[in-house]
């Protein structure tokens, strides 16, 4: 289903899907991280810059006459290269992130977000700063571009535009994430990190180095960030430093969407982060697109009262947070799981 | 008392605190011969947990530091080790109130248990485990959390015997437990013991404890006030009175002729104390 969607939904609807598989991608990190290893991180978004900068600038080709710095490497290397360096500079964090647990380490990863403000900022050369930001490179494979409509294609009568391809490009690498995850829950370092969740010192006393299991799910949980941030900068076509640290890609807010994908989709569960990034990032773009054709959210939000859509989202999942808190603490992965145990098998 | 000249495992002079209290343990030897089980006896806040944490090295874990002493591993020190590397070489602890993890399946308990453990050896300590624990074979998928207290105890222990340890350090099995499962547990120690894994065993249940030792010490506010073989302990009024739960006979004050062993003048005089 998923793969013929192009073929059948417009080019606006699919960005909403890519756009919260963006998000799907660094809450699997987030998920992996906090659900496992115990262990809540604010510093998902400045993980996703480093990744999405280190796309930019080992993708793109130098150019005379321009101070953005490009490596011109090939996009598939240029991606493994960005999940590379954003793992590194979580492993960097490694002396407070193997250290610190649980709320005092969201309080240290917030301080990266700030980090990410002033890098982005001042280095503009890989940036591109926060006033006009910087191309995305084009992500080509063979002279085949994913994320550009050339060379032309056309499938069953559906021209295969950017987002087409863009689709299978983001389906393909989340479906790869999720099961790289999913591999890592079932297996050893999954064991070692919810042993250290459990009981530290237990774990310890079994034999699990406690600061290295902490350290590895940051580590990993960053490089799922990283890969998200190249997405992002995909999705954009775009690579841009932000403004404040309020607002925008890398900012604070986009932390705490992200952690709320998390707790919506349900602590701990892959398949639940995928959930709640459709909700949390698919929903305000999503609304968006609805306003125009439903009359009840047109008369909402042409009204004074601000309800831009993504207030509306705001509203919803924070009521759904709250919900989920007080009902089902498994989140949206716990309802699932009740109902395939109900109605399934 | 046959003790073999190199103990498998042995502590000497340990002083450890937490934070300002610094002498939670004041200078206590421990040695733990290559087979049977050592008793470690004593009231609340004698030290016992803090012993067996340091063997273990997870001391940090629980804000207390090593300020002083020794322990040896086959006369390796190995006091500077973090607990990781302690498990590996062999010295695993069951600690005190069970600390499973709760949120994980039963399976998944017993497969941490083997993290270090050699892959070669990882189903015959499985088999092991089955064989000491038919009730974890029962309840392999099951939550952790959701078992009962002494199915619990028994997890954690198999657990650690996953590990396939040198020693086994048991803090408290008989926390919260009923007398017939308090029982079971003794009899599994003792199983434990007789495939040759030494055991180390802290108890405030004294009687359980002395049934499975073949040695004990009696710690008394952080200091070794008795120890010997568990048979003599056990007839020792001072132990009787304390943790056997018997009566004082004014008849039999004679409390230094009943002890033998390494009791210093210090507990001596304590002794006499509780016996009066």
């Amino acid at each position: 289903m998923a793969l013929a969607l192009p073929l059948y939904v417009s080019e606006v609807w699919l960005r909403v899907f890519e756009y919260a598989m963006v998000g799907a991608v660094a809450a699997i990190g987030l998920t992996l991280l906090s659900g496992h290893c115990g262990q809540l991180s604010l510093g998902t978004p400045f993980f996703m810059l480093v990744g999405g900068t280190a796309y930019a600038a080992l993708a793109a080709d130098a150019e005379a006459g321009s101070d953005l710095v490009g490596i011109g490497l090939p996009p598939v290397i240029a991606i493994v290269g960005a999940v590379v360096v954003s793992s590194l500079a979580g492993l960097a964090f490694a002396p407070v992130a193997g250290r610190v647990s649980g709320i005092y380490l969201a309080v240290a990863t917030l301080s990266l977000v700030f980090l990410g403000l002033y890098l982005g900022q001042r280095f503009t050369e890989f940036t591109g700063g926060a006033a006009t930001g910087r191309p995305a490179p084009p992500f080509t494979i063979f002279g085949f571009s994913l994320t550009t409509r050339e060379p032309e294609l056309t499938v069953l009568g559906v021209p295969f535009g950017a987002q087409e391809r863009m689709w299978y490009l983001f389906l393909i690498l989340v479906i790869g994430g999720i099961f790289l995850a999913l591999g890592a829950v079932r297996s050893r370092p999954g064991r070692s990190w919810r042993a250290v969740r459990d009981n530290p010192a237990s774990a310890a006393a079994m034999g699990v180095n406690v600061a290295r299991a902490r350290a590895t799910a940051f580590a990993v949980s960053a490089g799922y960030a990283g890969l998200a941030g190249v997405m992002m900068v995909l999705w954009f076509g775009l690579l841009k430093a932000d403004e404040n640290e309020f607002q925008g890609s890398w900012s604070i807010a986009a932390a705490i969407s992200l952690l709320a994908i998390v707790i919506i989709g349900g602590l701990g569960s892959v398949w639940g982060a995928v959930l709640g990034a459709a909700f949390v990032f698919g929903l305000p773009l999503a609304l968006r697109l609805l306003v125009p054709s439903v009359p009840l959210l047109a008369s909402i939000t042409e009204g004074s009262g601000g309800f831009t859509p993504s207030v509306i989202t705001a509203f919803a999942y924070g009521s759904l947070i709250v919900l989920v808190v007080i009902f089902e603490p498994g989140g949206l992965a716990a309802i699932g799981r009740r109902i395939t145990a109900r109605f399934g098998r | 008392m046959q003790r073999r000249v190199v103990p498998m495992l042995s502590a000497s002079g340990l002083v450890v605190g937490y934070g300002a209290n610094r002498s939670v343990l004041d200078r206590v030897d421990l040695s733990v011969p290559d087979s049977g089980v050592v008793a470690v006896l004593g009231s609340n806040g004698a030290g016992k947990s803090t012993l067996l944490r340091t063997l273990s090295g997870t001391l940090s874990f629980h804000g207390g530091a090593l300020h002083d002493g020794q322990v040896k591993l086959d006369d390796r020190p190995i006091q500077r080790l973090s607990a990781a590397s302690i498990a590996r070489a062999g010295v695993v602890q069951v600690p005190e109130g069970r600390k499973i993890f709760a949120k994980m399946t039963v399976e998944e308990n017993l497969r941490v248990g083997a993290v270090c453990t050699p892959p070669g050896r990882r189903a015959s300590a499985r088999e092991r485990v089955m064989e000491l624990f038919p009730r974890l074979a029962e309840r392999l998928e099951q939550r952790a959390g959701l078992l009962s207290g002494g199915e619990q105890q028994m997890l954690a222990m198999g657990r650690a015997v996953m590990a396939s340890p040198r020693v086994l350090l048991l803090d408290e099995p008989s926390l919260g437990l009923a007398p017939k499962l308090i029982e079971q547990i003794g009899d599994i120690v003792t199983e434990i013991s007789a495939q040759g894994t030494p055991v180390v065993l802290v108890e405030q249940n004294a009687a359980m404890a002395l049934r499975v030792a073949a040695t004990a010490v009696v710690l008394e506010v952080g200091r070794v006030a008795m120890s010997g073989e568990a048979e003599q302990l056990k007839d020792s009024d001072g132990i009787h009175d304390l943790y056997l739960g018997g009566h004082s006979h004014p008849a039999a004050q004679d409390v230094d002729g009943e002890v033998e062993g390494e009791a210093t003048d210090l507990p001596r005089r304590r002794l006499a104390r509780w016996t009066a």
